[in-house]
């Protein structure tokens, strides 16, 4: 199948007083129509980043991305516009993302009204009624202002939102962090129907492991900015490579007593992105770190079909 | 031996959309060296609990409306309040959630985890300063950085300062209130197996309040499970994940995406936690349980407390025939297969 998105060397430097922060740094991908690419990685890894550079909402510091075969990375004004319609975006934080000021009908017909998607009144309201209905609102709550909805509700109004305009690609940053377990379950449920309904492609952004592995088709890690390893979800699961994801992997508390657990303890913390010393970003946490790997960083090899590590030691490691 | 024996315990919040029954009723008890978790979602009210423990609910408008909480044969909630200050912090301590503001931004970290020390332990000033170097290296950070400021450490490593003062005195009882929940994985394993192995040395008896279960089947030996200000299961973590009992249990299971087993589609629990304002009769949980149709009783009556087997409790109408409960699911089972 055709790649719906492609993404070439793309970094994201920030200003900072102490320095340049290297929040992205020559990550490229390309994921195919249809399919869930779930980006995982703790707190400041550069995920949400990465997702807000795919969509402009940052201006890119260097790279590419192209959407549908078209360099979209400095498309400005109406080209922007119509790209908008294409790739929306599902935020973190139901609580903070939605105006409180505005009815949960106005909130949904906000962005119809921008686009100009639906015209004339009675059809806009239409059309929001449909909306909530599709992610599960019932139609009572249309004069309701967030603050009156719990988190679930919240986080379904931001789901009709970035539906509204009929995009094929969704960013999906943490949508599910803020919401308890059981409420986490019903959106993640809606969110894979309207996948298939609809042939969406996401990019799923977040730090639980488990939601990942459940709602992903392919899985990219990364750490302090860089890719370390991408391949299949359950490839990810069965055999990883890299070191930081089998430490990752195995730092995961399982609900169950009967899980064997060889837990490789990763020592230190992650090491700042502003003005990172050359080499691999995580040989001060690595136990084979070797000179190599302080003075040179390492690209992302194919070391099997579809399976993407960037590790210098990765034959030594892994026994291949 | 109980080091803690929590008996009917409920908290209420006066507020002005009406009174908030935050904890309703529950008994709890801690063995001496055991680590309990306290499981359950958003409201649930584990952590009003714990505040109750140490008598720090805010009044008003939180106010307890009944039970007995005994340590060590006295009822903490008849304390006066320079009794409770002396176990407060030297005897039972707290670990709070959230590290950032859990620590005071204008003095160093020696400072705050000293002052600890001087309060409950008679000691000169250079001996507490001593024992501040160890504990902190105890936690695994050097003693040089005694002098920075909270700001200057990392979320996790605040989290270890927090755990130092919190061991700082060598407490009986500690009360961990989410103590990984704002921390990366990486850094939450680092933190619980420090907790765990410092609980080890001093045999200290652990009330960890958590809602990720994975981090239950890891350090806990029992569990209980709140749902609407009421422990709805209790028992060894055995019970809890083997021979799970409470339809809301067994729905919090269902709801976590599985990382061992291949799962299509979740099956999350129906419906929303119901407002602490005004409860539902009967079993708080019946308009959200799969099994409530069944039995009218739920909606009209409050289960009691089943023992299904020894130590195993469970607030459920289901409950009070279990045997015959078991070989109907079994029957289910066999069907379904």
């Amino acid at each position: 199948m055709a790649n719906i998105l492609e993404v070439k060397h793309l970094s994201k430097y920030f200003k900072t007083p102490n320095g340049q922060l290297h929040a992205v740094e020559d990550v490229s991908f390309s994921i195919e129509k249809g399919v869930t690419l779930g980006v995982v990685g703790e707190s400041g890894c550069g995920k949400s980043t990465l997702g807000r550079a795919i969509l402009g909402l940052n201006e890119v510091t260097d790279g590419q991305v192209i959407f549908e075969g078209k360099d979209i990375t400095c498309a400005k004004g109406k080209s922007r516009k119509d790209v908008r319609k294409e790739m929306q975006i599902i935020f973190q934080d139901p609580f903070s993302s939605l105006d409180s000021r505005m009815s949960v009908s106005q909130l949904i017909a906000e962005p119809l009204k921008i686009t100009g998607l639906v015209k004339g009144k009675e059809a806009i309201d239409r059309r929001v009624s449909e909306l909530m209905d599709t992610v599960g609102l019932a139609g009572r709550y249309k004069l309701s202002y967030p603050h009156e909805l719990d988190g679930g509700r919240r986080q379904r109004i931001g789901i009709a939102r970035a539906l509204a305009v009929e995009p094929k690609f969704i960013v999906c940053d943490e949508p599910v962090s803020a919401l308890d377990v059981s409420i986490q379950a019903q959106i993640l449920n809606l969110m894979d129907d309207l996948k298939k309904e609809r042939g969406l492609t996401y990019i799923f952004i977040t730090h639980n492991l488990s939601v990942v592995k459940h709602i992903s088709n392919e899985i990219m890690v990364m750490y302090c900015g860089c890719m370390v390893e991408k391949c299949a979800a359950r490839e990810l699961f069965r055999r990883p490579l890299h070191p930081y994801t089998k430490g990752l992997l195995s730092a995961i508390p399982v609900p169950s007593l009967h899980v064997e657990h060889k837990r490789i303890l990763l020592e230190g913390e992650i090491t700042s992105p502003i003005n990172p010393a050359p080499g691999c970003r995580f040989c001060s946490r690595c136990a084979y770190a070797q000179e190599m790997c302080r003075s040179s960083a390492p690209e992302p090899l194919e070391v099997e079909p579809g399976h993407f590590v960037a590790c210098h030691c990765i034959s030594e490691i892994n026994g291949i | 031996m109980n080091v803690l024996e929590i008996k009917d315990l409920s908290i209420r919040f006066h507020t002005d959309t009406g009174v908030v029954q935050a904890v309703n009723h529950i008994d709890l008890n801690l063995k001496q060296g055991e680590t309990l978790g306290l499981v359950g979602e958003t409201g649930a009210g584990k952590t009003t609990t714990a505040l109750g423990v140490l008598n720090l609910v805010q009044s008003p408008p939180g106010e307890i409306t009944s039970g007995e909480i005994v340590y060590k044969g006295k009822d903490m909630l008849k304390l006066k309040k320079h009794e409770m200050h002396a176990i407060r912090g030297g005897e039972i301590s707290m670990i709070f959630q959230d590290p950032m503001t859990a620590l005071n931004p204008v003095l160093t970290v020696g400072e705050q985890i000293t002052e600890v020390i001087s309060l409950h332990q008679t000691c000169s000033k250079a001996e507490a300063t001593r024992h501040m170097v160890d504990m902190l290296e105890k936690v695994r950070i050097p003693a040089q950085r005694a002098d920075d400021y909270p700001h200057q450490f990392s979320g996790g490593m605040k989290q270890r300062v927090v755990i130092a003062m919190a061991l700082a005195c060598h407490p009986k009882l500690i009360i961990a209130d989410e103590p990984t929940t704002a921390l990366d994985v990486t850094i939450q394993a680092q933190v619980l197996d420090m907790i765990n192995q410092l609980k080890k040395e001093s045999d200290t008896s652990l009330l960890l309040i958590t809602h990720d279960l994975g981090v239950v089947a890891e350090s806990c030996e029992r569990a209980a499970i709140m749902y609407a200000g009421e422990i709805v299961e209790m028992g060894s973590v055995e019970d809890i994940f083997d021979h799970t009992a409470h339809p809301y249990t067994k729905g919090l299971f269902n709801s976590i995406p599985s990382l061992d087993k291949e799962i299509e589609r979740l099956k999350p629990i129906e419906g929303l936690m119901p407002d602490p304002t005004n409860l539902p009769k009967g079993c708080k949980f019946h308009p959200r349980c799969p099994f409530a149709l069944e039995l009218p009783v739920c909606s009209q009556e409050e289960p009691r407390n089943f023992e299904v087997t020894p130590g195993h409790f469970v607030k459920c109408h289901r409950c009070s025939n279990w045997a015959e409960t078991l070989t109907m699911e079994e029957k289910e089972g066999e069907d379904n297969g």
